[in-house]
């Protein structure tokens, strides 16, 4: 291999990059919208009031229920079909009917705030004040709060995008565009090339979840308590191994489009089941394996443990040879079976 | 003799090329033999979809032939890939570059790969593209887009230059300059594969040249030896409906100075010696059948003529496609 050729390669892809506006907004402005939206969208301190539903036909039993103000129950009356129709539409949590004496309350208990409808309603129904019980106080210190979760996931998830669509769609690209067949007729050597371009995408992923992260502590007071270094670390690993995913991901298709459904049925399962919005320690039993499977998982743990827990190298060490083993075998097969053509 | 110079340019045997599809296998070469020696400007001629691109794309190692024997430069692709890169200079029927490079980055990533370079100067001058150095790929012409791609063909000054379709689809003065590079890279004593559905670029540019059709080799020489062939100098074409149904093949080449005739439908043409004999005797006859004319035309016999001698369709494709 000669290193004259790969920065060649690296540095053509750098400028294809830098000359692109709207892929420089995909890997920063979209990940920091996400982040003020979704900030600002968990932050109120106060939760929303739950909403309940009564059929006309049950209006005057539950008078009372609705001459009073209510703080955290919300209560709209409907004729009996709209009602059923506007629970099961999840306009409502729940929909109370029967007399005073004998309520009967329907709720899908799948829906999260099915349980919450309940616990409030059941409250309201037995005549207690809102303020009765232990005291709750909300928790607003900086590293426990929802945006100090989502930030570390953010930053996984812009290294994910990066690998997707940095690395797999710009191969893509250039093979719809009959370029990776062209270079082949070259003396270029194939892994000089693939060696330039991936380090260039890597290289290039480096620094938007640093500014992710600076955001988080500008706007929102996350903190960053473990070592920058470990964090550029994990950063390097995790840029490395979906840099390889992306590779991988990319080594057959030939179109675009074709690119795109692959990448989903990559991305998905990872957007839902990678813990970036919401913790999976509590998903089922059976999604568990799927769930230590994902690359994201480990990386977004080793975020939080860095970011949040203030941990050191020693204990990221596990996640990142996960990263390292995950990005290796996606490297090793996708060359196996790479199209140039 | 170095071993580098040892062996034809190309030398091709029994060449097949099967392509499986689910409406049947479809043979895009069939068992060709071709050699192209060293130093010659060699033109596969042929309508589209008649297994040009194959071959050429064969004869550069970008796909595996089903059957047969391929040695480009003296070696097999098998036997040194590396070798053989490193000697052919080659432009891909469609190749779009990176968008936001300029010219002179795309020849810098180019002659990266090489390890003599032409200096890049010199390259673009002789491709004339020194006052677009600096523009972005994306804002070029069609035919700056072409002259760039055979630019970065011939940076590592190639003893073997594949052009699959040069100047489609671009206008009479790029496709010009574009033969300009030729005629300098034939002088600097390179070989050239050349494939073109542009009979009248064929009989310019090509020492040799063979006309394919369904992945058979139809006709194989230089092209006054292919025109020769038919044995007469000039076609007169007669248009009519149903003409060729009307009139007989033996009574057409019973008249003076008719050689052959071939009916194309509403088309008639016959290929003849003297026009000045042959025509006042094909008139009377047309009298005689009561045929009325809706044209006539008489030129000399072309590339296209020899295809449609061998077929019975024209090469047609004239229009730039898209």
């Amino acid at each position: 291999m000669r290193p004259s050729v790969i920065k060649q390669v690296a540095v053509t892809s750098l400028r294809e990059y830098l000359r692109t506006p709207e892929a420089i907004f995909w890997t920063y402005g979209f990940p920091l919208v996400m982040a003020v939206v979704l900030g600002i969208a968990f932050s109120s301190s106060e939760p929303g009031a739950v909403r309940v539903v009564i059929p006309e036909t049950s209006q005057a039993a539950f008078a009372d229920l609705l001459e009073k103000d209510n703080g955290r129950v919300e209560i709209e009356v409907r004729p009996a079909d709209a009602a059923e129709r506007a629970l099961s539409m999840g306009e409502f949590d729940l929909l109370l009917q029967g007399s005073r004496e004998d309520p009967s309350l329907r709720i899908d208990p799948r829906r999260p705030g099915s349980e919450l409808a309940r616990f409030h309603l059941e409250r309201l129904l037995a005549g207690e004040s809102e303020t009765a019980g232990p005291r709750i106080e909300a928790v607003t210190e900086p590293g426990a709060r929802y945006i100090d979760f989502l930030i570390p996931g953010l930053v996984g998830l812009n290294l994910l995008g990066a690998g997707m669509f940095g690395v797999g769609g710009n191969l893509v690209q250039m093979r719809t565009r009959h370029l990776l067949r062209r270079l082949t007729v070259t003396p270029m050597r194939r892994s000089e090339f693939l060696l330039g371009f991936v380090s260039s995408r890597v290289l290039l992923s480096l620094p938007a979840p640093f500014v992710i992260i600076l955001f988080g502590w500008l706007a929102f007071d996350v903190p960053l308590r473990g070592s920058i270094l470990t964090v550029f670390l994990l950063t390097l690993l995790g840029a490395l191994s979906f840099s390889g995913l992306g590779l991988l991901v990319a080594s057959r298709v030939r179109t675009v489009e074709g690119l795109s459904g692959v990448a989903n049925m990559v991305m998905m399962p990872m957007w839902l089941l990678g813990g970036s919005f919401f913790s999976n320690e509590r998903f089922p039993e059976v999604l568990q394996p799927l769930v230590q499977a994902m690359p994201l998982t480990h990386l977004n743990d080793a975020y939080r443990d860095v970011m949040l827990g203030g941990e050191s190298l020693g204990s990221a060490l596990l996640p990142m040879l996960i990263l390292v083993v995950i990005g290796l075998i996606s490297f090793v097969v996708a060359l196996r079976i790479f199209r140039w053509k | 003799m170095s071993d580098a110079a040892a062996g034809s340019a190309i030398e091709l045997r029994q060449l097949t090329k099967v392509y499986k599809a689910k409406e049947g296998d479809v043979r895009a070469i069939d068992a060709l033999d071709l050699q192209v020696e060293r130093g010659e400007i060699f033109g596969l001629l042929g309508p589209n979809g008649a297994g040009k691109t194959s071959t050429v794309e064969i004869c550069e190692g970008l796909e595996e032939p089903t059957s047969g024997e391929v040695r480009i430069l003296g070696r097999s692709w098998g036997e040194d890939s590396q070798g053989i890169r490193e000697r052919i200079g080659v432009s891909l029927q469609e190749t779009k570059f990176f968008e936001k490079l300029t010219v002179l980055e795309l020849l810098e990533l180019f002659a990266s790969f090489y390890a003599k370079p032409m200096p890049l100067p010199e390259l673009l001058a002789l491709v004339g593209l020194e006052e677009k150095a600096t523009q972005r790929y994306q804002n070029l012409s069609g035919g700056q887009c072409q002259r760039l791609a055979v630019a970065c063909a011939l940076i590592g000054y190639p003893d073997l230059l594949f052009l699959d379709e040069p100047t489609t689809g671009l206008d009479p003065q790029s496709r010009m300059r574009l033969w300009e590079v030729i005629s300098s890279f034939r002088e600097g004593g390179g070989t050239l594969l050349l494939t073109t559905h542009y009979m009248e670029e064929a009989a310019t540019l090509c020492d040799r040249l063979m006309i394919i059709d369904h992945g058979r080799c139809i006709a194989l020489g230089s092209p006054k030896q292919l025109i020769a062939e038919l044995g007469a100098g000039h076609v007169v074409s007669l248009e009519a409906p149903g003409i060729g149904e009307r009139l007989q093949a033996a009574e057409l080449s019973s008249l003076a100075s008719v050689r052959e005739s071939t009916s194309l439908g509403d088309e008639l043409n016959l290929t003849v010696e003297e026009p000045h004999v042959a025509l006042p005797a094909i008139l009377s006859l047309l009298r005689e059948k009561n045929i009325e004319l809706a044209g006539l035309s008489t030129r000399h016999v072309s590339l296209d003529d020899v295809f449609v001698h061998h077929t019975g369709r024209h090469l047609r494709d004239e229009e730039p496609r898209k």
